[in-house]
């Protein structure tokens, strides 16, 4: 069992971390003047505060995150740097490292390696990379970390809780057919998944998880459809070993332990979105299912409308997002059911907010959330306590830039 | 002097610097004159100048050349074609080269470098006003009024 591993990182973890290092550190020297530098370091950030109405849960960005914000304003939620090295080798070929810091599942700010890879481009309109690579499981999930690059606060909650992992090592590859002057585009991934997921006190391993997945893009003017499927074979179970053991013997233990195996099982995501980008107006309707393999989960359904208005350097928004959960029924006993009603979700959030461009470079966002759920939705949040009523309202205040 | 005569000789200000200010000449889209490239449609230019095709339609790789946010030739280019500010190109560009998907192609200081560019690239493409564009390129797309 996968129980309570720290955070050890894994062998292919630290042969990123040396490989992306060096070319970090070898290629700094090298650096600008051309008109076209093969170096370039450019970087992106957000420093952010959030606080909510309740004290009977913590909120979190997403499942990546071991705490989160309560009544006071905390700004781990949404607080993240990055760095980004890219060394074009020649017209084909170009190595790309990128450091990240943010709050993760230690409950630290370690930065991590969370691109690392080489990508060749035999033509233009064909791409091929190879190594660590964050994985676009749903439209922009991406680049979830950059603020900068959109118009909300954060990815809309309820849409992107549920995806705590960032990337993979392994490879992809994307093609673009122009069909007249719209355009097709197709990807495809695969990799093993590496990371760690916080679960009360510990941390649930995922390094080792076979990720699997593609998507298909048309553009026509200023409509981008996407339609995307991805599955995850889980490598190992959840550390809910001991929790088992404190509440029942055996031969219960490892019948319960059995029923709620998460390792070996494969979970299949499955999305929908378009967009229309024009003039002031952005538009985005985004669509998933979760199928789940194991019955530690659920399957849920989730999606999210936004639209924005551009007036001067501000930006006004609204939204609507939604996420709900299938509860599985019988479970075998009490302790079995309460480890799986852990995994429900059944909540509505309406956002309101805006964005203000008020210097090059730089946005300056309020958001305020009101999330209206059932008691029973705990699963997007963490330290949830009995009184929790399933409502609650998030104010956000982030400031993004690029450098 | 009266508030009469101030208010006169304001409004002649006003009058002469509006008269002064020069008329905003056209932008229009230029590629190499050798690429093979006669005409193009306003989603063609959008594809090649935001990174999603890079190819022209004869399969010549296209190599778009763009200028710096300082230069008003680019606000008015972005504008004049998809209708955004400049905060939101440049958004557009901070997901592209942060998720690893492409680079920003090269940024000029001026109409004069971005010429030079087109000519010394096979599939080179910028903007430039309709007055700098020289036999050495051609134009592939106007804004109309």
């Amino acid at each position: 069992m996968g129980c309570g591993n720290t955070s050890k990182p894994g062998l292919t973890n630290r042969v990123f971390s040396c490989l992306a290092g060096a070319l970090l550190i070898c290629f700094g020297q090298y650096s600008l003047a051309d008109e076209q530098p093969a170096f370039t370091l450019q970087g992106f950030g957000t420093l952010g505060a959030a606080r909510t109405t309740s004290n009977e849960v913590e909120f979190v960005r997403d499942l990546s995150q071991p705490r989160g914000a309560s009544q006071t304003w905390d700004a781990r939620v949404d607080s993240v740097l990055g760095l980004q090295a890219n060394w074009q080798i020649n017209p084909q070929l170009e190595a790309v490292a990128q450091l990240v810091s943010r709050y993760r599942y230690d409950r630290t700010f370690t930065p991590e390696f969370s691109w690392a890879y080489l990508k060749y481009e035999p033509s233009p309109n064909l791409s091929l990379r190879v190594g660590r690579l964050g994985t676009e499981f749903f439209m922009m999930s991406d680049s979830r970390l950059v603020g900068y690059s959109f118009l909300t606060v954060r990815p809309p909650g309820d849409f992107f809780w549920s995806l705590p992992f960032y990337n993979i090592d392994g490879a992809d590859a994307a093609l673009t057919l122009p069909l007249g002057d719209h355009l097709l585009r197709g990807n495809l991934f695969y990799g093993i998944s590496n990371g760690q997921i916080p679960l009360a006190k510990k941390q649930w391993n995922i390094d080792g998880s076979v990720m699997a997945g593609g998507y298909l893009e048309y553009h026509a003017g200023a409509w981008l459809l996407r339609a995307s499927y991805a599955n995850l074979r889980f490598e190992h179970d959840l550390p809910v070993h001991d929790v088992l053991q404190n509440y029942m013997s055996e031969p219960l233990v490892t019948q319960a332990a059995a029923y709620l195996a998460t390792g070996n099982t494969r979970s299949h995501y499955y999305s929908l979105g378009a967009i229309y980008d024009s003039g002031p107006w952005q538009l985005q309707l985004m669509l998933n299912h979760c199928d789940q393999g194991s019955n530690a989960f659920e399957s849920s359904d989730a999606g999210y409308v936004l639209a924005g208005y551009r007036i001067a350097s501000v930006t006004p928004f609204v939204g609507y997002s939604w996420a709900s959960s299938e509860t599985r029924g019988n479970a075998l006993n009490p302790v079995v059911a309460a480890i799986m009603a852990d995994a429900h979700v059944d909540q509505k959030t309406t956002m309101i907010g805006a964005r203000w461009d008020l210097v090059h470079n730089m946005a300056l966002k309020a958001q305020w959330d009101a999330i209206r759920g059932e008691p029973t939705s705990i699963f997007p949040y963490r330290q949830e306590s009995a009184g929790w009523s399933g409502k609650m309202d998030v104010f956000s205040l982030t400031m993004d830039f690029v450098f | 002097m009266k508030l009469n005569q101030i208010r006169s000789l304001l409004i002649s200000c006003l009058l002469l610097l509006l008269a002064a200010a020069p008329v905003q000449a056209e932008l229009v889209v230029v590629v190499n004159a050798r690429c093979g490239v006669a005409a193009m449609s306003r989603n063609e230019v959008i594809n090649i100048f935001f990174g999603r095709n890079r190819q022209f339609f004869n399969g010549v790789q296209a190599q778009p050349v763009d200028m710096v946010d300082a230069h008003p030739d680019r606000a008015r280019f972005y504008h004049a074609l998809v209708g955004k500010d400049l905060a939101d190109i440049n958004a557009y560009w901070s997901r592209q080269v942060f998720s690893g998907r492409q680079q920003l192609p090269p940024k000029m200081q001026t109409s004069e470098d971005v010429m030079k560019w087109i000519v010394s690239q096979p599939g080179g493409i910028g903007f430039v006003e309709l007055a700098k564009a020289d036999a050495r390129v051609r134009v592939v797309y106007e804004f109309k009024p």
